[in-house]
């Protein structure tokens, strides 16, 4: 059912999904869906609004454990182990997979809390001048360093949305994940703020394996190498961005793209 | 959209306006501003009807209970050495020196020296336990066993009520003469802060009762607040939502709402039952008063981790922090200031409530303030109320000045409370 491209010789999958079904309630919100997702490129999932994408991202650090009603089957690998597994911590699972979501959410604390807290309790960084080394890090690699270094003990909320967003991101970075998932990280920015995310996924990506949900599909053909269409929780179409958007297989899949619906 | 599709509400205006620009509309504009104005109105008298009756009610019991910290007293100089009181710092400062003293005389030292200096007319109004204040003085300075000292004596209720021109003509006479000399004045009682309960309305303090109320609202706190906050974030975070913790919530609702002599009864039904000879202790109190407060803190816990973003929570979650540090690192500071807010009012109304500890016995005249949390003691209310029972027309004036005592405790306790919220308060 699903239409995956041919000419996608991606070798090895960071995760591996296989028959991934979620349920709310008695309502099926993700239906099979199977795809193999590469460690060295930017994934985009595209689709109309509530097509289940979001549902879907959040399966690969299992936050779906955390809405009572929601019910996931099928298997999901990182690195080929099960990441729903006894042997399987969640919270070793989510340190590896990090997440930025779509509004940003910076802990009322300040700049630097909001970086050191996960290093903290990982014990990453035992003494005050390896946080500061991490600290570091994790901001120029989200291009804030310049922007905030004078002002690290600033509240993180104090900062403009942009600035927010790529202080989630930095966050996220700082416990050096595997793999970021992002929720629409930019939908709630200005171009100019939104410009400066997508260079930054475009930076850090190759050191990480990125999946990005967009609404945007501009922001897709930008940014990633791979996407995914979903449709009514089923996934459509999967295969290269450049594929998908000149050269679309399944007819939804062209319907969308070339807006007449979505 | 065409203009034909809108209803036409113009009349016999022209069809070429709009039907924002009828006289229609600008009467029922009108009338949507007056409707405004008069809402205004309506809200701003009940504020200032509120505050007229508070000024009244705080200004009333200010003049009322200003003259309760005054008193009249009686310049009595005592020459010690030729008393034939005797005594060292170690007897004069051991706990039994006030039995010591008595046994010697003092009583009647007092009445000899107050005769010799006012008559025996005068002497005969210097209340019977003004002996005491002299015991205290030498305890506080035993040297003064060798030498005189003028003491201010409080004197009886009549000689008082003399002063202010009230009572047997006589009396008044009297009075006058006294105060002509210099003898007899009102002046600033600071004893009755340090004073506890006694039977004349000139010797009684209210730091016993105080005491017992802050030992109280200690105990009060210590327990209403860690259970009442941890079960909050248990029944929030961590309890699954079923028909038992709905009974649950439920009750502790109820609870919030149970008439406080109900607990006086559980009180003396459960905890004086176990613990039988602490009857009228703060403990016993306190315990009581915390089963009143808590579901308030509960409640009030609850709104407030409810009010905490779960932008919050998905973050600190993403990031790999296990439940329980989301808990205590992320939701409870956030929710720390609404929990405040709880525990004021609980707190509150727990400070004024008398009912409750009817029950448990802490009805009683405490003559020495309580030494701790499991002897006999009184709180501020139960003092107002026994004060405002007494015949004695001096009590009046005490009633009111323990009433402005409890007042500011309130204040204070309320001051800290929010200075602790607002020193908490983050935005987000």
């Amino acid at each position: 059912m699903t239409v995956i491209h041919p000419n996608m010789t991606d070798e090895g999958a960071k995760i591996r999904a296989r028959d991934v079904c979620v349920y709310y309630g008695d309502k099926k919100a993700i239906d099979e869906v199977s795809i193999d997702i590469s460690p060295n490129y930017v994934t985009a999932f595209i689709g109309p609004s509530g097509c289940g994408k979001s549902t879907f991202l959040r399966c690969f650090n299992r936050m779906n454990d955390t809405i009572g009603a929601a019910k996931v089957t099928g298997l999901i690998e990182l690195d080929g182990e099960d990441i729903h597994a006894s042997q399987m911590d969640v919270v070793q699972l989510r340190a590896r997979v990090g997440m930025v979501f779509q509004k940003p959410n910076p802990f009322p604390k300040s700049i630097y809390e909001n970086i050191a807290y996960g290093p903290k309790i990982h014990g990453l960084a035992e003494k005050k001048a390896d946080l500061d080394i991490v600290v570091e890090r994790s901001l120029t690699r989200a291009g804030l360093w310049d922007e905030v270094k004078d002002r690290l003990d600033d509240s993180g909320t104090a900062l403009s949305g942009g600035q927010q967003q790529r202080l989630c991101i930095a966050r996220a970075i700082a416990v050096d994940p595997e793999v970021i998932l992002m929720d629409e990280p930019a939908s709630a920015l200005d171009p100019i703020a939104t410009a400066k995310i997508e260079e930054l996924i475009d930076d850090l990506s190759g050191r990480y394996a990125i999946v990005i949900v967009t609404h945007s599909m501009q922001q897709a053909a930008r940014v990633s190498q791979r996407t995914a269409f979903f449709h009514l929780g089923k996934m459509v179409e999967y295969g290269p961005t450049s594929e998908i958007f000149t050269n679309p297989i399944e007819e939804r899949t062209k319907d969308y793209i070339t807006g007449r619906y979505g | 959209m065409s203009s034909s599709a809108l209803p036409n509400t113009t009349g016999t205006q022209a069809s070429s306006l709009g039907p924002t620009r009828t006289s229609t509309f600008e009467r029922r504009l009108a009338k949507r501003y007056r409707a405004e104005r008069n809402f205004r109105l309506i809200g701003m008298s009940a504020v200032i009807f509120s505050v007229a009756v508070l000024v009244f009610l705080l200004g009333n019991m200010l003049i009322n209970g200003i003259s309760g910290f005054q008193r009249a007293e009686l310049a009595v100089t005592i020459d010690f050495a030729e008393s034939g009181v005797t005594g060292d710092a170690v007897s004069l400062t051991a706990p039994s020196a006030m039995q010591t003293l008595e046994m010697q005389g003092l009583p009647d030292v007092v009445t000899f020296f107050a005769e010799a200096q006012l008559g025996a007319d005068a002497a005969a109004e210097i209340s019977p336990e003004a002996w005491r204040d002299l015991a205290n003085a030498l305890a506080e300075d035993p040297d003064l066993v060798s030498r005189s000292k003028t003491f201010h004596l409080a004197t009886s209720s009549a000689l008082a009520a003399g002063l202010q021109g009230e009572g047997a003509p006589e009396t008044q006479v009297l009075a006058q003469r006294l105060a002509q000399d210099g003898k007899l004045s009102r002046n600033w009682d600071w004893g009755f802060l340090a004073r506890s309960d006694a039977t004349n309305p000139r010797s009684v303090g209210i730091w016993g009762a105080l005491k017992g109320t802050m030992l109280t609202m200690l105990v009060t706190l210590v327990l209403a607040f860690p259970i009442g906050v941890l079960s909050a974030l248990y029944l929030e975070e961590y309890a699954p939502r079923n028909r038992w913790t709905d009974v649950i919530e439920v009750s502790i609702s109820n609870l919030a709402a149970v008439p406080s002599i109900i607990f006086g009864l559980l009180g003396l039904a459960v905890f004086l039952a176990l613990f039988p000879n602490l009857r009228s202790a703060p403990l016993i109190g306190g315990m009581t008063l915390a089963l009143m407060t808590m579901p308030v803190i509960v409640i009030s816990g609850r709104n407030a981790i409810k009010a905490v973003p779960p932008s919050i929570r998905d973050g600190a979650l993403a990031i790999g922090a296990s439940p329980i540090q989301v808990v205590f690192h992320h939701v409870l500071p956030l929710a720390l200031p609404g929990m405040l807010t709880g525990t004021i009012i609980g707190m509150a109304r727990a400070l004024g409530e008398t009912a409750p500890l009817l029950l448990i016995g802490m009805r009683i005249f405490v003559a020495t303030p309580p030494d701790g949390f499991t002897s006999p003691a009184t709180v501020l209310p139960m003092q107002i109320f026994l004060w405002s029972d007494e015949i004695d027309r001096g009590f009046v004036e005490r009633t009111s000045a323990a009433i402005i005592v409890l007042l500011v405790f309130l204040l204070a306790m309320n001051g800290l409370a929010i200075y602790l919220r607002n020193k908490f308060e983050k935005r987000w």
